[in-house]
């Protein structure tokens, strides 16, 4: 009987399996090969027949740009930008998703809706009005300018909203009769058991600020102030496209979110474990 | 849960450290902004100079910076994206004092831009040196809106090396369009994957340039009035009947990109601006320059120019230090070397300046000699009359959709034509009022 | 003070301060914004805003006659009903394929993320490289299989496929990971009483896993059909709507619209409210039935 079951076991992972490593190397082929394309000469990225691995491997496309870009000073624009949007994101959204998912009150319909409609017009057309309401706020060319208005997200109550809809209001029904104030069931009870989740807006959020283009090219109008992915599109020109260097930038890019993703990930385990799952 | 604890605070400590920063950079920034940054006038300049020609732009700027006794200082500043931060800047009434871009922003921008034309009087530049058609291109009637600093002309280009697989003559390109197309044909090699002709359904510019050889300019002026000429336009016709025969014999690609194909080696013949050299030359490609093969419509040298201008935000002062550095710019040492020419040499411009186009180094640049045209009277307009407003709704609205429904087959040749007729005459009947 | 604290520490009224400073952003930096751009849907103006006329509802009469925007809007569907789905459905299955913290499922998470975390830009030539049709290693390799010769980004009809594919890989790791999250919250006790009734893998996964990550499923539904109707990086980045239109979406052509020289700014307004009523539409009648779900 045992034996049986777990000979089925094994026969129906086969195939999950086969499924999941499928999709991985979809997802990795075209990486692995922006990769490796960072390492190629520009003459080897463009060819026929084209190559996957480098023939010969070169580091010229980071000295390049090392040499063009002041990435020190682009980083630390993009860790402000970046850090500063997603410490208030955190705060300011989950308090919000918290209200929707936890009091009745009045006009709580019409307050959501609106908070969803403001993810409805594509940023192109408020951009403009957008960008005269920072300018006469005096915000123009600077870190809030920056931050401030990229602060609360609509998207990101919805997926607080959905976390804390997951845990039972009896939990603070108890923690009200034990005289806890409203903001300290907030902030003592409800937050660590949301972890997760919020370890999951950081990650979205700085991930979201740190390639976004637009909004720091608008916003800021000094070198000294542009952020990382803006430096990096440097190299995609109106007419032409330095490959390698593009490709060198994209990975030096990268490799900071992958640290924090590695860092989250490390979070969601050990939130999983110490928060141990009431509920 | 003391993880947790740790990693709030954590996040908290750096907001204040981010605050921090934020408001020292941001006090820092409000001292220096104040027009005169050390004693010396700040001029902000906008370009979109992405790319390695950005590069050597930067240089120049710093090296202006270092060496000019003005009292001017240039802030530069690179973008992305000029359209969409120059339109919410001069909506906001704010935005750069000079400006590198197209002489077409005047039609867009005209109202935010100052008439320079007083800059000959006071800079002591000299007017005549310039050439009058480029000039021509960034003047409404008396007034100038932009100094020229680039003219963009398109080229052909070929592959020595497959020329000579082909048993052609590797160091002569086709002269006409007829050996254009004999030339694709003898080229193709289906087995290698190479095609003899890179023209793209995609790249608006490249089809303009072109199309023009064939059939003339699509905006022209007929008494008094603009009047759009695409239907039975038998030049037109015929590029468009040459383009599809290339396209379904299989020597020329459906594709929208063919420049990265040209620079490894696996097109014949193409044509694009200067820029495409940069590419060819660092891949090691043996490559041809030449005038784009004439058509029937005769001998022409389109181009577009690209032009320094002065924005309404400028005082009076910074308008005469952005005059500085537009001095600085176009004026020769004691060699006779100048921004303007190495800025020509380097990136493969032509000159717009008499003294520029006789100076030894740039005689003896083989391909700006290529470039330069052979009959320098002929008719330089960009597929519109240069004065008309319209030209950027000829290219993007206009064009585009025709190509694309020859190439995809979706509608015949007359049609396309018709079609392209009623959105022309749409865009002609807006500045005709 | 006490007072004060009293008052609004009561349960209805504190609702309130826990909204305030995300109302008080969105108010500023998005809904006022919003309806000054959706107000210059009744102008005729340029993207400069130096002048404007009042055109009433021309330009909404213009748009329902503009081929390229009906073209548009039919684009974006079909992009809009092959990508939800898969995000919101296929996401959550492969979500709960991977959600035990093993060292295998870790690698695959962060493999599955990878594509997140890259810059548009960079992805956007990535494809466009690797996809051309004449220098691309994907057609190479197909090719050397006896494959034949496969245009990706040149054939109508083709395309808009590839671009969705590309969409889809770009995002499908956020949709996972969101997943991975809210599964891992669902306490295992519930595992644990539904295996002792005996209950296999996939009767667990439609009988406690799905159902206790509704709210989850909500938000991927609702961000994801909003994301999907405003598609524009993916395909600004590689196809810029070609070949022949046939991949140009709404907010493409809206972008076009707004900032090409030849800008329009209330036409692209009036196109944008257009777009703002589809997709509110769908989002009311999706929040009733998710309101009436969650109450029940």
């Amino acid at each position: 009987m045992k034996k049986g079951s777990t000979a089925k076991k094994v026969a129906g992972t086969i195939p999950v399996m086969v499924l999941l490593i499928v999709l991985a190397l979809l997802v990795l082929v075209p990486v692995v090969w922006m990769v490796c394309s960072a390492f190629k000469t520009e003459r080897e990225i463009i060819s026929w027949p084209p190559t996957f691995f480098p023939k010969s491997f070169t580091l010229s496309n980071f000295t390049d740009v090392q040499k063009r870009i002041d990435i020190l000073r682009y980083m630390l624009n993009s860790a402000i930008y970046a850090g500063g949007t997603t410490c208030l994101a955190v705060i300011v959204n989950s308090m919000a998703g918290y209200a929707y998912a936890f009091y009745n009150f009045k006009g709580k319909t019409g307050a959501f809706l609106i908070t969803l409609a403001t993810m409805m017009v594509p940023i192109q057309v408020i951009m403009v009005p957008l960008f005269l309401i920072v300018f006469k706020m005096h915000m123009y060319d600077t870190y809030f300018g920056l931050i401030i208005p990229r602060v609360a997200v609509a998207g990101s109550i919805f997926l607080m909203r959905s976390a804390f809809s997951g845990i039972p209001h009896e939990l603070a029904e108890a923690a009200r009769i034990d005289g806890l104030s409203e903001w300290g069931i907030f902030w003592r009870i409800m937050i660590p058991q949301v972890k997760p989740a919020i370890i999951t807006l950081i990650i979205l959020s700085v991930n979201g600020s740190w390639n976004d283009l637009l909004w720091p090219m608008l916003i800021t109008s000094s070198t000294e102030m542009r952020t990382l992915a803006n430096g990096l599109a440097l190299f995609v020109g109106q007419n032409t496209i330095e490959y390698g260097a593009a490709f060198a930038g994209a990975f030096i890019s990268l490799i900071p979110m992958f640290v924090l993703y590695i860092f989250g990930q490390k979070y969601f385990v050990e939130g999983m474990a110490s928060s141990g799952l009431k509920g | 849960m003391k993880t947790w604890k740790k990693f709030l605070s954590l996040g908290l400590a750096s907001l204040m450290t981010m605050s921090t920063v934020a408001c020292g950079s941001t006090s820092g920034k409000s001292n220096k902004s104040s027009k005169d940054s050390g004693g010396k006038t700040e001029v902000t300049f906008w370009n979109s100079f992405t790319g390695a020609d950005g590069d050597m732009l930067v240089s120049l700027v710093d090296k202006y910076n270092k060496e000019n006794k003005d009292g001017v200082k240039v802030k530069m500043d690179i973008s992305t994206d000029l359209d969409s931060q120059l339109s919410s800047a001069f909506a906001a009434g704010t935005g750069p004092t000079l400006l590198l871009s197209s002489s077409t922003y005047r039609f867009t921008y005209g109202k935010y831009l100052q008439d320079i034309s007083d800059i000959f009087d006071k800079t002591g530049l000299d007017k005549s040196d310039f050439i009058s058609s480029y000039l021509d291109y960034c003047s409404d009637g008396d007034k100038l809106y932009f100094v020229p600093f680039q003219l963009v002309g398109y080229y052909m280009y070929w592959n020595k090396d497959l020329f000579k697989e082909a048993g052609l003559d590797p160091e002569k390109g086709p002269a006409t369009w007829d050996e254009w197309k004999q030339d694709a044909e003898k080229i193709t090699n289906k087995s290698k994957n190479i095609y003899g002709s890179g023209i793209s359904y995609g790249y608006n510019y490249q089809i303009a340039h072109i199309m023009q050889r064939f059939g003339g300019l699509a905006v022209t002026k007929d008494s008094n009035k603009w009047k759009a000429n695409f239907a039975e336009n038998e030049g037109y016709k015929k590029f468009l009947k040459m383009y599809s025969d290339m396209v379904k014999n299989g020597d020329n690609p459906q594709e929208k990109e063919t420049d990265p194909m040209m620079t490894a080696g696996q097109i014949g013949m193409t044509v694009g601006g200067p820029w495409v050299t940069a590419g060819l030359d660092k891949a090691g490609v043996n490559y041809g320059i030449g005038q784009i093969p004439t058509g029937d419509a005769g001998e022409m040298n389109s181009c577009e120019v690209l032009g320094f201008s002065v924005t309404k935000n400028a005082s009076d002062k910074q308008k005469e230090a952005a005059y500085k550095f537009i001095k600085w710019w176009n004026t020769a040492d004691k060699n006779g070397d100048s921004p303007a020419l190495q800025w020509s040499l380097k990136n493969g411009y032509p000159a717009y300046m008499t003294s520029v186009m006789n100076n030894a180094q740039y005689q003896e640049n083989k391909k700006l000699q290529a470039m330069t045209p052979a009959n320098a009277d002929a008719p330089t307009d960009f597929i519109c009359d240069s004065s008309f407003e319209g030209i950027n709704g000829i290219l993007s609205d206009v064009i585009p959709p025709m190509i694309n429904s020859v190439a995809f087959d979706q509608s015949s040749i007359d049609d396309a034509l018709k079609t392209a007729q009623n959105s022309a005459d749409g865009i002609v009947a807006k500045y005709n009022k | 003070m006490k007072q004060i604290y009293r008052f609004w520490n009561n349960p209805k009224r504190s609702a309130w301060i826990f909204l305030a400073p995300s109302l008080v952003l969105l108010l500023m930096f998005s809904v006022i914004p919003m309806f000054i751009g959706l107000g210059l849907s009744l102008f005729d103006v340029p993207v400069t805003m130096d002048t404007a006329k009042f055109v009433g509802l021309q330009n909404f009469v213009q748009a329902f006659h503009d081929k390229r925007f009906l073209n548009s809007l039919r684009v974006t569907a079909v992009f809009t009903l092959i990508e939800v789905p898969i995000q919101t459905f296929g996401a959550m299955m492969i979500a709960a394929l991977i959600t035990k913290n093993n060292g295998v499922n870790k690698v695959l998470r962060g493999i599955y993320f990878l594509p997140v975390i890259c810059s548009a830009t960079a992805i956007g030539i990535m494809w466009k490289m690797i996809l051309h049709s004449n220098i691309g290693f994907i057609p190479a390799v197909l090719q050397s299989f006896g494959l034949g010769k496969i245009n990706f980004l040149n054939t109508p009809g083709l395309t808009i496929f590839v671009v969705t594919f590309i969409s889809i890989w770009r995002s499908f790791g956020i949709s996972a990971i969101v997943y991975v999250t809210a599964i891992q919250q669902v306490s295992p006790s519930l595992y644990e009483a539904a295996e002792m009734d005996g209950a296999g893998k996939i009767r667990q996964f439609f009988s406690i896993t799905a159902p206790s990550i509704r709210p989850t499923f909500w938000y991927i539904l609702m961000t994801r059909l909003a994301g999907s109707l405003q598609i524009f990086d993916i395909i600004y980045t590689t196809t810029n709507g070609g070949p022949n239109y046939t991949t140009e979406s709404t907010v493409t052509y809206i972008y076009n619209r707004a900032f090409s020289t030849t800008s329009s700014m209330g036409y692209a307004s009036a196109m944008s409210v257009i777009l703002f009523l589809i997709i509110m539409v769908v989002t009311v009648l999706l929040y009733r039935r998710m309101n009436k779900e969650e109450s029940s």
